[in-house]
Formats: structure tokens, C-alpha cells, sequence
């Protein structure tokens, strides 16, 4: 085993760091849908979000502002796009 | 002796395309980058198949809770369009 599996998170670690600050789309198992800028995020994949909206087919149904997602809801985070 | 652990498996494929297939039916494909004891994972240029419908994001973090199966190299259930 290399290092990057004897210490996990620590290419996780450097990715988070890549992607905070900048707008990312979180999606939830239930298929909804946030964007915002990527305050931050733990090991449980709870994300803080900054001006946060909530899309739904394409159209941004809610804004949120600040947001707290508790991360057992999370499906994926996209980033870069 | 050439026996892998599970993981030293998905180890072998960072830097190499795999297929992530969730329980809850959505289907990843794209370049694995990195991943840790709990299958969290991270993909580059990575294909969301969800029903049918195709999304593309240059980086994405896949929650490990409900991963599946992984398959070193899958092109994934259908031709990728664009």
C-alpha cells in the first residue's frame, strides 16, 4: 500500500482546498439540487454553502443564501464547472 | 504471489478510468484521482448517469455511503454524447 491509502484524506485533504471558495453543485440522494459557493466541508460531507440556490429542472426555485447541508444527504459535489 | 486487497485494487486505478455503480441506481464514469478508507471518491471529468440523463462535471466528489460496485476501466452503460 502507498501512502495516499495508509493516510486517507490526504489527496482528499488537497482536493477540498482546490474547490473551496468556488461555486459547486451539490446533489442530494433525493435528486434535489444546490448551487454555491463551497464554504466548507467535513469528513461527514456536511457543506456550508454560500449564496445558495436550489434548481429544479434548470430553474433556480429557491435562494437560500448561507446553507448548511448535513452530509448523510449528499449524493456528490461537483466542482469546476 | 499476485493477490490485492479490495482496496489496493481501486488503488491500482488512480490516474485510470473506472465506472462507479451507486445502490441507489446513478452510474459515475471518469479518471479516479483519489479516494480513502471509507470509498469516498474523486473523479476528473466524470459522466453522471442518472435514468437516462447524462451530466458532465470537470471534478467531482462521490459520497462512499452508497457506492457499490467500481469497474477498473468501464466505459459506462452507454456511448457518452458530446
Amino acid at each position: 500500500m502507498d501512502s495516499e491509502t495508509q493516510n486517507p484524506r490526504s489527496g482528499m485533504g488537497d482536493f477540498i482546498e482546490s474547490i473551496r471558495d468556488t461555486t459547486v453543485m451539490v446533489k442530494l440522494y433525493s435528486g434535489a439540487v444546490y448551487y454555491g459557493e463551497l464554504q466548507n466541508i467535513d469528513g461527514y460531507m456536511n457543506v456550508s454553502l454560500n449564496e445558495c440556490r436550489e434548481i429544479r429542472n434548470g430553474k433556480v426555485v429557491r435562494n437560500w443564501g448561507e446553507a448548511f447541508i448535513r452530509g448523510n444527504n449528499v449524493s456528490y459535489i461537483g466542482a469546476g464547472s | 504471489m499476485n493477490r490485492l486487497l479490495p482496496l489496493e485494487l481501486i488503488d491500482k486505478c488512480i490516474g485510470s478510468k473506472i465506472w462507479v455503480i451507486t445502490s441507489d441506481s446513478r452510474e459515475f464514469v471518469g479518471t479516479l484521482a483519489f479516494f480513502d478508507d471509507y470509498v469516498n471518491m474523486v473523479l476528473e471529468d466524470a459522466v453522471e448517469f442518472d435514468y437516462g440523463q447524462q451530466i458532465k462535471s470537470p471534478k467531482v466528489l462521490v459520497n462512499g455511503h452508497k457506492i457499490c460496485m467500481l469497474i477498473p476501466g468501464g466505459e459506462g452503460p452507454e456511448p457518452i454524447q458530446g
